[in-house]
């Protein structure tokens, strides 16, 4: 089920939120499991066992990794716990990868198996991970099944993240406070994402179906076409983490950010620390710190970096443009790292001019279906192919996209925050917020529910992660 | 208002819109046909464990709950207000308002499709005609020729688009008919042209092929307001069209066959003026195979083949033929057409929109 969809506004939230409330402390939690997996089960419902499978899995992993955790018999358990959860994952999302770069190696026709990916796994296999690992490094097995099935399958963030750590949450699952305000926290964060995603994300994944679809390629269409896709991959997934964040906040957790202003970053270092935060952090305790991180020498640091920079690439998607962008970054945050980031800070214009240019570049081959795709869509850039500069599909898109471009644009950066901030620090300014703040989230909800009626909803491009 | 006050108003309001919105999709009675945007909308799905278990039941629902949302008209309309007033969105969904005229727009132009098009079109000449048949063609041009480019939309060529289909056409003597239109011979909300504005079009065809036709022309006005496929489609609050429709001698003294569902139907069907499409009152819409005769004219016989343009100009022309053959080859695979059709000494007429040509997949 998609947020951005009248099933879930009009449907699905009114009656989980009614019920969740009337039920006692105690079934909280289960009311929440349920619509996991109504929610779950309502797009795929034939990966339903999957996710209840991984759940057991995770549980009786959990419970043998903490009895044994002080013995040999605890490493082998998690291992097989880990190897179990990437086994599904390994299968359903990158078993023909596989097949068909061995098939071209070999010259063998191997047959694909085509299997069907089911929504979310990459990110709750990323979290059973995390709770097998956080066990048996210490922290306390979960003996209450149901909370270990909520921290997974957590309708909000089951199927794009944020990636909640275990011990982030531990405690919440247990118990956790409800309030009016935390309420409406959780509502302007989930309306702030929703408006994110259908009225920018949408609107910019318009004008990039419109540039992917156009013979009349340009110069101009093409940086079009790369500035657009940024910001809609930008608003499309930090809008699905604020209304992930904002649900669970309804719901009484604390969930981690995901995003922090990424595209005004001086450095692809800092790009990295304001972009999908969650799984930044995932690699960096679960990969990068395990490698030997920083602590083994130069030349092993480059390589975990690298090992660390494909694995994130690939993790986005089984086809060779993903690791083309994850060595991308593992080139670029090696350079910084050695060499590169000292200069940057000399400039803060330079520095920001130079990181955008590169995210623009990655996110053009990130989108690609393939390889060379990415490569012609980065010639276009430079007129490579003798593309014009301009042409009249290029003109005509800037003319109509201008205002959601110069929306986008204004809404990557902190000035909307600063200025209502600002705004509510004077007492009458403050006042004025409040008043009007319910009618202007309000009418923000009937314009959503407008563009959805309209039915010109998209999916979530994270989704196929 | 104090921040725990301000937290539980802001509950309450949203309390209201989402849980007012579930009872009013729960309870309001739904709509049985989407007149604006001229279908039914999706049923509510069934119930059941392979239709649960398939995932079919959910994506019904998903449907269902879009298309009866209540109020979903004046959301509809919302939403084209917000992309073309607060986003200056040029178009919404394709669709664009300018001078008072809706259009979709048509770009651009699908040489592949023009192919086939001719492909087609070569055919059908191949298959049954002889030298016998004088064979030719026109192109209506779609109202984005006169309307798009002067208000800043993606316009085709149409001089272009022209030149292409006469050369791919070459045993077909080409009538051009686009300089003798403008804008306002189209209705503002729909994409065909007003019938009551194309007689000068009709007379250049028929004097091309040699015919004349009777100059006492009678136009009526129908009442009803016409809202035509493009109104639905744009969301927009625009004043609707009138129709009207031109009679003579010929027309009121003709018979007209249906041969699809083998009935005489008449030449402007005013029930249909009255119902969900009121354009099809014009020899009653889409329809494979229509043979009119006039008992007033002697000799002359003229196979037209076509899309939904030529349903209010060939009553036009009928004056000047004793039987006109309407084709339209959508709806009819062209090796049927012995079982109905003498070409005999026919002059045979290709005429086609543009919108029928650059996306002419549809032609069989």
């Amino acid at each position: 089920m998609l947020f951005s969809s009248i099933t879930f506004l009009y449907y699905f939230l009114p009656l989980t939120v009614f019920l969740y409330f009337i039920a006692p402390r105690r079934l909280k939690n289960s009311v929440l499991l349920f619509a996991g997996m109504v929610f779950y089960g309502w797009g795929e419902p034939k990966y339903i066992w999957l996710l209840a499978c991984s759940i057991v899995s995770g549980y009786v992993s959990g419970l043998l990794v903490e009895k044994y955790r002080e013995k040999r018999a605890g490493k082998i358990f998690c291992s097989i716990s880990i190897a179990v959860s990437l086994s599904f994952l390994l299968y359903f999302k990158y078993v023909d990868f596989f097949l068909a770069n061995f098939s071209a190696v070999t010259g063998m026709k191997l047959s694909l198996l085509r299997p069907a990916l089911p929504v979310g796994i990459s990110f709750y296999t990323f979290q059973l991970i995390s709770y097998t690992v956080d066990v048996y490094r210490g922290a306390g097995a979960q003996r209450n099944m149901v909370r270990l099935a909520v921290y997974i399958s957590l309708f909000p963030q089951l199927v794009a993240g944020p990636i909640v750590r275990y011990h982030d949450i531990e405690g919440q699952l247990k118990d956790r406070e409800h309030s009016w305000h935390g309420a409406a926290e959780g509502i302007r964060r989930f309306v702030t994402g929703l408006a994110k995603k259908v009225l920018l994300a949408d609107q910019l994944g318009e004008l990039c179906s419109a540039y992917t679809v156009s013979a009349e390629k340009s110069v101009l269409f093409c940086w079009l076409y790369a500035l657009a896709f940024a910001l809609q991959i930008y608003f499309d997934f930090s809008g699905y983490s604020d209304m992930a964040v904002g649900l669970c906040r309804v719901f009484g957790f604390h969930l981690p950010e995901n995003f922090h202003y990424p595209l005004i970053s001086a450095s692809i270092t800092e790009f990295w620390r304001r972009w999908h935060i969650s799984l930044g952090r995932w690699f960096r305790d679960y990969v990068y710190i395990p490698l030997g991180g920083n602590r083994k020498g130069r030349g092993r640091q480059m390589l975990n970096i690298l090992v660390v920079w494909v694995l994130t690439g690939f993790w986005h998607g089984a086809a060779w443009n993903f690791i083309l962008w994850g060595l991308l970054f593992a080139i670029l945050l090696a350079a910084e790292k050695f060499w590169l980031l000292n200069k940057l800070e000399k400039s803060r214009v330079l520095s920001r001019v130079y990181t955008l240019f590169f995210v623009l570049l990655s996110f053009v081959i990130f989108s690609a279906e393939n390889a060379g795709q990415a490569l012609y869509n980065l010639g276009g850039l430079f007129g490579a192919g003798g593309i014009p500069f301009v042409s009249d599909e290029a003109v005509y898109s800037l003319q109509s996209f201008g205002i959601v471009l110069l929306a986008g644009i204004t809404g990557a950066t902190p000035t909307v925050r600063i200025l209502a901030e600002k705004l509510s620090e004077r007492p009458a300014g403050g006042r004025i917020i409040r008043g009007f703040e319910p009618f202007v989230f309000a009418a923000l909800v009937i314009v959503i529910t407008a563009y959805l009626v309209d039915g010109s909803f998209q999916p979530f491009l994270y989704f196929r992660f | 208002m104090n921040t725990k006050k301000s937290g539980r108003v802001f509950c309450i309001t949203f309390l209201l819109l989402f849980g007012g919105g579930f009872l009013l999709c729960l309870f309001m009675p739904k709509a049985e046909y989407l007149y604006s945007e001229r279908r039914m909308p999706a049923p509510a799905p069934e119930l059941s464990a392979d239709a649960v278990k398939s995932g079919r039941f959910m994506e019904d629902f998903d449907d269902f709950a879009v298309d009866a949302f209540p109020f979903r008209e004046n959301f509809r309309k919302i939403k084209s207000y917000t992309a073309g007033k607060i986003f200056g969105r040029r178009d919404n969904n394709g669709i664009y308002a300018a001078d008072g005229y809706i259009s979709a727009m048509e770009y651009p132009m699908n040489e592949d499709s023009l192919e086939h098009a001719a492909d087609r079109f070569r055919y059908v000449c191949e298959k049954y005609l002889t030298d016998k048949n004088k064979v030719y063609l026109s192109v209506i041009p779609d109202k984005n020729c006169f309307l798009a480019e002067e208000s800043g939309h993606l316009s085709m060529d149409y001089a272009e688009f022209e030149q292409q289909m006469a050369a791919k056409l070459d045993f077909a003597e080409y009538i051009p008919v686009s300089d003798l239109l403008e804008l306002d011979d189209y209705y503002k909300t729909d994409p065909h042209w007003r019938q009551e504005k194309i007689m000068d079009v009709a007379k250049r065809l028929a004097q091309a092929m040699g015919t004349e036709l009777s100059q006492d022309y009678k136009s009526y006005t129908l009442k009803p307001d016409f809202y035509g496929a493009y109104y639905g489609q744009a969301a927009l609050p625009l004043a609707p069209d009138s129709i009207q429709y031109m009679t003579t001698e010929a027309t009121d003294s003709c018979t007209v066959y249906d041969g699809q569902n083998q009935k005489e139907i008449p030449v402007y069907d005013l029930e249909k003026a009255a119902g969900r499409d009121p354009y099809e009152m014009f020899l009653s819409g889409s329809l494979s195979l229509i043979t009119i005769n006039n008992p007033a004219a002697a000799g002359k016989k003229l196979v037209i083949f076509r899309d939904s343009f030529g349903s209010s100009i060939a009553p036009l022309l009928i004056s000047g033929y004793s039987q006109i053959t309407l084709v339209d080859i959508r709806y009819i695979h062209p090796d049927f057409l012995e079982k109905f059709i003498d070409f005999g000494d026919s002059d045979v007429l290709f005429l086609y929109s543009t919108l029928v040509l650059n996306n002419s997949d549809t032609i069989r």
